[in-house]
């Protein structure tokens, strides 16, 4: 009896805990059913890439997933298959689960094309900054603010609706002032940045208010002016640092370019002059040295339209500050200038001192021949028509381009004849270092051109002259090592000659 | 007391002995013997041109320039990982005639190589090789390979980038070795890369292991050739007309040796660094790094081309070995064939014309030409596509080794007599079927052989039956 009691004991005991196991099985079954759930032409609604990743999956993952399909968050196969189309990180579903914001509004059933965050841009029918793969991209997001943070609510309740005052429930899309005050909420915080990102300025708000694009846009309520969300973006917002980023290095002159190449954003806008607001600039810096470097050979120190107009206080810059700009790069240059008589002269005309002879949107390349001082020609043009009572002035122009383009000619010389001596097996080493001087010089010669001095420019000048000079030396004697060897040849193929002949003769006695 | 020896010998048959120097050294070494042997040494003068007896003391005179070069350059040049390179650039740039010594040595090997090659295939085809001469030709050959070999170690010495890297793929090759090849290329390079090591060895194999071994075989060589003459042509039953060795022929050697310095001294002053042809070029370039990454096109020089181009129509695995092991096999084997041919030729044993074996040797030429030149990449300019290249290559080389296989046969046929192609023509079918028909290279030498086989065993068949018919 005892051993039959034991037995059914034992058996009841398993049975309770075969149920005990059985019992989360229910959600099992019902996620199970939904990952197997075909659609009305019979073919799996989950995709075998979106079963995939959920067998990659970790338990954790798993028992949330079957957690919201029990708690019937969601509720269709399309749903689930939104989500593990994601095929987000395990760190990133882990914070996309444990947000009912995000899990309601990829709902296709319940929600609004206008409140449906898509997967991609092109798969349902919402708007472009409702595409949840720039969502959970969002640096804000990455931080944990998710969606509340910037709309207020709570995303752990079923249903947390409760915007923040400052958001606007309507009219929002008619006057985008209250963008930058919204944003400035916790931008303009300098406790709260801290605690995200110290390094992070708190100013943009005051620097904005005082731009004339602040000014356009809360001043005078033209909509056509950005806000923050026209350069950053909304949902998809990232680090400046992100290639990624509308405001990366190499992507802002676009992101400046969406308003100021176009024609219609820009119509009615005049600058300080009362002149129309061009609309060249975008093309301009594509073609310059500043762009090419920038967008073509991805150099991220050339300079971007930030660079000089500044950002979130961006201003076309005054006179004054167009040299300050360059110097920033240009620090020779720049000081040279400063120091020269031209400071004095272009401080009269009020003249941009760089931007005078460079431009500014399509700096060129320099080329030596600007300064020759012909008709049609920039020191010469200029000269004629401010300073004709300074003849000298022209005088110096001449022996700058003359000395420069002397320079040039003989290291552009030297080097052909130095590949020439090097193919016929000469020594041409010194003359390679005589002309690595010359190059130094002359790059220096050219820099020192701002300093619109014959004495200053003489100084860095006179080095190059003097590897001209010993260049032109060791290439005679070059020269006459070669011709030496030509002698030498000839002379011993004469004597072997000779001796040939002579043996030659000899044969023909001894034979005869 | 004086001895014997050093008093005055009487006279021998009516003779008095020499006085002075002479006579002092025939005293005592016996000299009279060799001085008759030379007055009487003849070279025959026979059917075929004399140019091919000139060949080989050409190659000598390149050799001998080639030691005294070599030892000018052993004076200043230092080995090591600091000093090869720096030591050359020094050399070249800085000594006295430093760049004349380099430049020389380096024409007169390519130069060298040259001249031996038109020196062994003369032999081959005048069949020089035949009894008695059989040691001759092995002789010779040896001094081919050491020849090969002395090209190969000299041309990492300056330790450049371009040396360093070709040297890394040419000793890779012997990897392919089986069983024996891993182990080789320890040897090969004193360790599993290319390092100083490797300089070090190559330097000692250079100036004194080949040296040595040269020296010592063609001594042998020059005295099989001394003891048994230049080879008659080929059935000459009466004794040819000969030429005086001495002075005659020796002083067209000497004429021909300055003829061939002055030719050198232009080259060196006018081409210092070659004529400009891939494989053919020694200047000095940067300095070998052995952390830099290999870059493309790297090439052996251009008597190693064939056989780096052979290695690339392999495929990788053949026969279940792999594909470098077969083609080396193959290499090992047309070396050897190479070899034996004085016991192969039976017809050339028995003094006989032998025309199969003439056309072996312009099959040799014509399967040696094409691989040379698809590896100088003839016809790749200016195509993009690399596989589009590669048969344009084949197509042009091919074309031109054909139109030179058919001027070679029509000149055979008509001014020598020759009617026996079956080899050259098999060598040219195989180029135009790979060349032109874009069949792969194996299997067009595949049917190539085949077709051989077959015509050779009816042109068998058809001889055995005449000569059966001419018996009866």
């Amino acid at each position: 009896m005892r051993a039959i009691a034991i037995v059914v004991g034992g058996f009841l005991i398993s049975r309770a805990i075969f149920a005990a196991d059985q019992a989360p099985a229910a959600g099992n079954s019902k996620l199970t059913a939904m990952l197997a759930a075909k659609d009305a032409n019979g073919k799996p609604i989950i995709t075998p890439e979106e079963q995939a990743y959920f067998s990659g999956l970790n338990d954790n993952l798993r028992a949330l997933l079957d957690d919201l399909v029990q708690k019937e968050v969601i509720t269709r196969p399309e749903h689930l298959a939104t989500l593990l189309g994601l095929q987000l990180r395990p760190q990133k579903m882990e914070v996309l689960l444990q947000n009912r914001c995000v899990l309601c509004h990829t709902d296709p059933e319940s929600q609004s094309a206008e409140n449906l965050f898509s997967v991609g841009t092109t798969s349902r029918q919402s708007a472009v900054h409702m595409n949840l793969k720039e969502v959970i991209e969002d640096v804000h997001f990455r931080r944990g603010l998710s969606c509340a943070g910037c709309h207020g609510g709570d995303p752990t309740a079923d249903f947390g609706h409760g915007f923040v005052k400052e958001w606007p429930e309507k009219d929002r899309q008619k006057n985008r002032a209250w963008v930058v005050e919204f944003c400035a909420r916790c931008h303009s915080d300098p406790k709260m940045m801290h605690d995200f990102n110290p390094s992070l300025p708190t100013d943009q708000l005051a620097k904005f208010k005082d731009s004339p694009h602040g000014r356009t846009l809360l001043d005078k309520h033209d909509d056509r002016a950005p806000s923050c969300v026209s350069c950053h973006g909304v949902h998809g917002i990232r680090p400046a640092k992100d290639p990624q980023s509308k405001v990366y290095a190499q992507r802002v002159p676009e992101t400046c370019g969406a308003c100021h190449a176009d024609a219609k954003t820009m119509a009615g806008f005049t600058r300080a002059d009362g002149s129309p607001m061009p609309i060249t600039q975008l093309a301009e810096f594509r073609e310059s040295v500043h762009g090419r470097a920038l967008l073509v050979r991805g150099d991220l120190g050339a300079p971007a339209c930030n660079t000089c107009h500044g950002n979130h206080a961006a201003s076309p810059p005054s006179v004054a500050q167009v040299s300050r700009s360059c110097s920033l790069c240009h620090s020779a240059n720049a000081s040279l200038f400063d120091g020269s008589k031209h400071k004095q002269a272009f401080d009269q005309h009020r003249w941009p001192e760089c931007g005078q002879c460079h431009s500014n949107h399509a700096i060129a390349k320099t080329h030596d021949s600007m300064l020759a001082t012909g008709p049609g020609q920039l020191c010469g043009d200029c000269h004629r028509e401010y300073a004709r009572d300074h003849p000298d002035c022209i005088k110096t122009a001449d022996y700058f381009h003359d000395t420069i383009t002397q320079l040039d000619q003989a290291r552009t010389r030297f080097i052909a004849v130095s590949e020439r001596f090097a193919g016929r097996g000469l020594d041409v080493e010194p003359i390679n270092n005589q002309l690595t001087e010359l190059g130094d010089a002359l790059k220096k010669s050219r820099t020192y051109v701002h300093s619109f001095s014959r004495n200053t420019f003489q100084q860095v000048a006179a080095p190059g002259e003097e590897a001209v000079k010993q260049t032109d030396a060791l290439i005679k004697k070059a020269g006459e090592e070669f011709k030496f060897r030509q002698i030498g040849l000839v002379m011993s193929i004469s004597f072997i000659g000779l001796l040939m002949l002579a043996m030659y003769l000899k044969l023909r006695q001894m034979e005869k | 007391m004086q001895s014997s020896f050093l008093k005055k010998k009487p006279k021998v048959n009516g003779a008095e002995e020499s006085q002075g120097v002479r006579g002092w050294l025939d005293r005592r070494y016996q000299l009279t013997p060799l001085v008759e042997f030379l007055r009487h040494k003849e070279v025959p003068i026979g059917s075929h041109w004399m140019g091919w007896y000139y060949l080989g003391g050409i190659t000598m005179f390149f050799f001998v320039v080639q030691v005294v070069t070599g030892v000018l350059l052993l004076m200043y040049y230092q080995p090591g990982e600091a000093t090869a390179y720096e030591s050359i650039r020094f050399l070249t740039t800085k000594v006295p005639f430093g760049w004349l010594i380099r430049s020389i040595h380096s024409w007169s090997a390519h130069l060298m190589i040259i001249s031996l090659t038109l020196h062994m295939f003369s032999t081959m085809m005048l069949k020089a090789y035949r009894p008695p001469r059989e040691m001759t030709w092995v002789s010779g050959y040896m001094l081919f390979l050491l020849t090969l070999g002395f090209g190969f170690s000299g041309y990492l010495l300056p330790w450049n980038k371009l040396a360093y890297f070709a040297t890394t793929v040419g000793t890779n090759i012997v990897k392919s070795v089986p069983l024996l090849g891993d182990w080789l290329l320890q040897v090969l390079r004193g360790g599993q890369d290319v390092t100083i090591n490797t300089l070090y060895r190559f330097f000692a194999a250079h100036v004194v292991i080949l040296p040595l071994g040269f020296v010592g075989i063609i001594a042998l060589h020059l005295l099989l050739i001394q003891r048994q003459g230049m080879a008659p042509p080929v059935g000459a039953t009466i004794a040819p007309r000969g030429m005086k060795f001495f002075p005659s022929f020796a002083l067209r050697d000497a004429l021909l040796w300055l003829a061939c310095l002055m030719a050198l001294a232009t080259l060196a002053v006018f081409l210092p660094y070659g004529p400009g042809i891939p494989g053919m070029d020694w200047e000095l370039g940067e300095k070998a790094d052995p952390l830099a990454p290999a870059y493309p096109g790297i090439k052996p020089e251009w008597y190693f081309l064939w056989e780096y181009q052979l290695l690339k129509e392999f495929p990788p695995h053949l026969f279940g070995l792999e594909g470098p092991q077969v083609c080396l096999l193959l290499i090992g084997v047309l070396f050897g064939i190479w070899a034996i041919i004085p016991w192969l030729d039976r017809r050339a044993y028995h003094d006989k014309p032998s025309p199969a074996f003439s056309d072996f040797g312009w099959a040799a030429i014509l399967f040696l030409t094409y691989l040379t030149l698809m590896g100088w990449d003839i016809g790749a300019r200016g195509i993009s596509d690399e596989l589009a290249a590669m048969h344009n290559v084949a197509r042009v080389c091919a074309s031109w080794t054909l139109v030179v296989g058919a001027l070679v046969i029509v000149v055979r046929y008509w001014k020598f007599g020759g009617r026996w192609f079956i080899l050259s023509g098999a060598a040219l079918l195989q180029v135009a079927l790979h060349g032109l028909a874009g069949v792969s290279y194996l299997l067009s030498g595949v049917i190539a052989v085949a077709v051989a086989a077959i015509a050779i065993a009816i042109s068998y068949m058809t001889n055995s039956r005449t000569d059966a018919g001419d018996a009866k």
